[in-house]
């Protein structure tokens, strides 16, 4: 079909006319070869149709971490729900705006910066088990393998701490406890704690 | 002892001889114990195994201790029903069940529209243990089909990992899966629904199929068909199968590694898989018919022209020709799976994508044109803090998981990396698919600890090696370094491994105090029974719901009808036994709309409304006693934009004030005066809930509520439970006199 022609014409550079002596069984081509191409001169080109190589694994990995990065920072969400980029509290005795970093209140939510910033640090996590993969190969240099075992474990013992830390210390009765019920999660109102009732009933 | 009789080939670590004939020996000694390597490492792995059953079984069991034995949530209530009515009356009755008992005057053909899977497998259970005299209730089998079914999966866990890797990665997937918060989620004792059986058919599945593409056996095709059947019996989740083995037999076509193997196991399991889903009513002719399907055909199409190219490559020894033919061929191929595609959507044969999946790929458009899916909060998108919830540690190994199967690329590899990313990407579209995600996550993270531990352990183990020729370290560098750095490093070396696997150590004891923290406090209530910390810190249970059914079922006439919420229909069906108007189904929205219009009307209107359904009582779900926050007031909103999707004249700024929803005396008239909330507030404002707070409190709206002296005219209170939670009316029948 059409594209065999082309490679055919540049071959041979000047008019179409001395392209075609190789014969060819293509009716398109000559057909082609009348109507247009008979007036027409098609300008020298130095096309080349584009051949596909496979990437390399780690050229995929590299892209596959970052759309990881992406789905576990709740971009879905933020996409979505359209929540802002901090939150924000005024403080009831000096008046001044604070910025809350932290979503509280409902079970499912996040602002845009926090999960961003909690995905990278899962992201760091992982890298930095990839490191201390690196740093046992064997083929390499003892100071390059020792660079990457050291900094392997910071960056697992960084993004542990940074991710789960909190998590251990401010208390698990303050965390959020999710509801997976069919029920809808509060819209428009107020007050949507979850229900765990540690509120004190009329006594 | 010993076990098996294996021939005795001996390892390169010390061995033993073991005397397997006690009769010979003279004395018995515990050297005659000592098992070689090898049966040492299958006794360990065993032992593993059987104490990970174990413990997948009893982590689920936080409730079934804590409360009682008994079905959580709603859908589990239908499914519960629907065993009961196979238990009693058979699998053919079952098979052709016309239920007249819901959605009145509609009814619903149960039969056509139900996923069997689930209820015939906690059926066969049942059976199989009154065969062998145990003759136990089968709410028992319902309520612990799920936790039996999660350390089958552990098991396919095990045998998937040592597919992918090898045992070790194995052992770990296991363990990580047994107690992994995403999955026990929905896999609790008590949380019968279609999920506890489904992650277990899909997990077989995609095992038989793996091994299936390893071996090129026809058996094993054959076993991953029928581990299809039953996931299509079990879940409408199938859709993900059918979609992401066609893709993944794609990537294997691009990246060059298209074999026989491939060839024999996608086309047995796709053929035979169709033919078998066919079989299931609900799903029919949908693998034909329907667009969803449509990628799996494609593929096949595919699959076909491969091979015939291939075959012909074979036969013409001329490559010219047959880059010709083969261009040619794959030009028409496409044209005519793109014209037969084309043609078949243009007439209407093959259905589009329904919502459902349709907002998997495109998440804003449940927002716009289906509330009721929209008003789910198991469909809402994934935040971070849920994932982390649910994965905890996995979040870190998943990338490293990742690494390491991209350095050792197979066909099984490619295969989980693709579920694993899939999954991954859906699961951050709707919370709720974090649980089709967990196997993913669980056996790559298991490759990732598994391969980090073995060089850890092989670094401790270096000791011996260098002895012999030092051939293992590889490169010239580290060779022309003479033996004494070689030696001065090593004990750093070993210092900084076991280090290092104390850390690792560390981390997986931090996941599983996590994971069961979460079950206990998170995933282990069974939301028909309320829970709440008293003044003293005792646990208070509100046993309101079930109160509020078993009184429908002694006090009110076996024919009468219920209009409530669809939330509560299948409860409503299943324990108190009376036809309900609209349930979980969800199938009829007009329907659903109706009588959310009755709700946001007022007392007049909604009177008509229920007197053209035949409405006998009206149940409603209020909080604003106990502070319950999940209660209608909360869902009201809800209901007016599915009654005024399909009734124009019910408006949603009508019930709001600036934008904002208020019960108090702010509030709208329209929400003042409508039928829902006169019936959650009647008498309500009598009634002191808080200390120091007026009478008519809202305790979960927060502020005293409007209007306070509430008169019914149509409806009178039938029954109201001891905490407020559920309140029954009666529709009185019309004046006779005016």
């Amino acid at each position: 079909m059409a594209p065999r022609s082309d490679s055919q014409t540049v071959a041979t550079g000047s008019g179409v006319s001395d392209g075609s002596d190789q014969s060819s069984i293509d009716p398109i081509f000559h057909l082609l070869r009348i109507l247009p191409f008979s007036f027409l001169r098609p300008p020298r080109l130095r096309l080349k149709i584009p051949s596909f190589t496979l990437p390399s694994p780690m050229t995929v990995y590299a892209l596959i971490l970052l759309t990881y990065f992406l789905v576990v920072s709740g971009f879905v969400y933020d996409v979505i729900v359209e929540p802002p980029g901090i939150g924000s509290t005024q403080d009831p005795v000096t008046g001044t705006i604070r910025p809350v970093v932290f979503m509280s209140g409902r079970v499912n939510g996040q602002y845009i910066i926090e999960g961003l910033s909690s995905g990278f640090m899962f992201v760091l996590g992982g890298i930095g088990i990839v490191m201390l993969d690196l740093a046992l190969d064997k083929n390499k240099a003892k100071s390059v393998k020792a660079s990457y075992a050291v900094a392997g474990v910071s960056s697992i013992v960084i993004g542990y701490v940074m991710s789960f830390w909190r998590k251990q210390t401010t208390g698990r009765e303050h965390s959020r406890i999710p509801r997976r019920s069919k029920t809808v999660n509060g819209t428009v109102l107020r007050h949507d704690e979850p229900f765990s009732l540690l509120s004190v009933p009329a006594s | 002892m010993g076990g098996k009789s294996e021939p005795a080939k001996s390892e390169s670590m010390a061995t033993t001889t073991t005397s397997p004939d006690l009769i010979n020996s003279s004395f018995f000694s515990f050297k005659s114990l000592k098992l070689k390597t090898k049966q040492q490492e299958l006794l360990l792995r065993i032992a593993i195994l059987g104490l990970v059953y174990i413990l997948a079984f009893i982590a689920r069991l936080f409730s079934v201790l804590r409360y009682e034995s008994m079905i959580h949530e709603f859908d589990p209530y239908f499914n519960y029903r629907t065993t009961l009515f196979l238990t009693e009356k058979g699998f053919y009755e079952f098979w052709n069940w016309f239920d007249s008992e819901s959605w009145y005057p509609l009814g619903r053909i149960i039969g056509g529209t139900l996923y069997p899977g689930l209820m015939v497998t906690a059926a066969l259970i049942y059976w199989a243990l009154r065969f062998l005299r145990f003759f136990v209730h089968i709410r028992e089998v319902c309520v612990l089909t799920a936790p039996f079914f999660a350390s089958n999966t552990t098991l396919v866990a095990y045998f998937f990992g040592k597919e992918i890797w090898d045992t070790g990665a194995g052992l770990v997937a296991a363990v990580l899966i047994a107690i992994c918060p995403g999955y026990i989620s929905r896999s609790v004792a008590g949380s019968y629904d279609n999920e506890a059986v489904a992650i277990f058919a899909l997990l077989l599945t995609f095992y038989l199929f793996v091994k299936a593409v390893n071996t090129g056996s026809l058996a094993w095709a054959l076993g991953s068909a029928f581990g299809y059947f039953y996931m299509v019996s079990a879940w409408g989740g199938y859709v993900f199968i059918i979609n992401l083995v066609p893709l993944y037999v794609l990537v294997l076509l691009i990246t060059g590694r298209y074999s026989m193997r491939l060839y024999i196991a996608y086309n047995c399991m796709y053929i035979l898989g169709m033919l078998l889903a066919m079989q299931i009513r609900f799903v029919g002719f949908q693998h034909v018919q329907s667009g969803e399907h449509m990628g799996a055909m494609g593929v096949f199409l595919l699959m076909q022209v491969f091979y015939f190219l291939d075959w012909v490559k074979y036969q013409l020894n001329d490559t010219k020709l047959f880059q010709t033919f083969l261009r040619i061929t794959v030009t028409s191929a496409i044209l005519v799976g793109g014209i037969a595609l084309g043609v078949g959507t243009a007439s209407g044969y093959i259905s589009p994508w329904t919502g459902r999946f349709y907002s998997l790929l495109d998440p804003t458009y449940a927002k716009d044109h289906i509330p009721i899916i929209a008003s789910v909060s198991e469909h809402q998108p994934t935040a971070w803090s849920s994932f982390m919830f649910d994965y905890h540690i996995l979040l870190f190994l998943f990338p490293a998981g990742l690494y390491f199967c991209f350095k050792r690329l197979s066909d099984a590899t490619i295969f989980i990396v693709m579920y694993g990313l899939t999954s991954l990407y859906f699961a951050g579209v709707m919370v709720r698919l974090i649980l089709v995600a967990t196997p993913a996550v669980c056996l790559i993270s298991a490759i990732a600890v598994s391969a980090t531990v073995k060089n850890l352990t092989s670094l401790l183990r270096t000791k011996q090696k260098v002895s012999q020729t030092g051939s293992t370290k590889g490169a010239g560098s580290s060779k022309a370094s003479s033996k004494v750095t070689l030696d001065q490093s090593q004990p750093f070396q070993k210092n900084g491994a076991i280090a290092l696997l104390v850390g690792v150590f560390y981390l997986l004891s931090r996941y599983a105090i996590h994971c069961t923290w979460v079950t206990s406090e998170a995933y282990s209530s069974p939301s028909i029974v309320l829970a709440a910390r008293g003044a003293h810190g005792n646990r208070i249970l509100f046993d309101d719901y079930r109160e509020a059914y078993y009184w429908l079922r002694q006090n009110t006439p076996t024919d009468a009808k219920i209009m409530s919420w669809w939330d509560y229909g299948y409860q409503i069906t299943a324990m108190g036994n009376r036809t309900v108007i609209v349930d979980n189904n969800t199938w009829n929205n007009t329907h659903i709309a109706t009588v959310g219009r009755a709700m946001s009307s007022n007392e007049d209107e909604a009177y008509e409304i229920m007197r053209s359904l035949d409405v006998n009582y009206v149940l409603v779900v209020f909080g604003g006693v106990t502070g319950y926050s999940s209660d209608d007031i909360n869902k009201f909103l809800w209901m007016v934009r599915i009654g005024g999707g399909v009734f124009p004249v019910i408006k949603e700024p009508d019930y709001l004030v600036n934008g904002e929803f208020r019960v108090d005396k702010g509030a709208s008239p329209k929400m003042l005066n409508c039928l829902m909330y006169k019936l959650c507030y009647y008498r309500f404002g009598e009634l002191t809930t808080e200390y120091g707070k007026p009478p008519g409190y809202d305790r979960a709206r927060g502020g005293e509520i409007g209007n306070k002296d509430i008169k019914l005219e149509h409806l009178e209170e039938a029954y109201t439970t001891s905490n407020w939670i559920v309140r029954i009316y009666r529709v009185k029948p019309p004046t006779n006199r005016l």
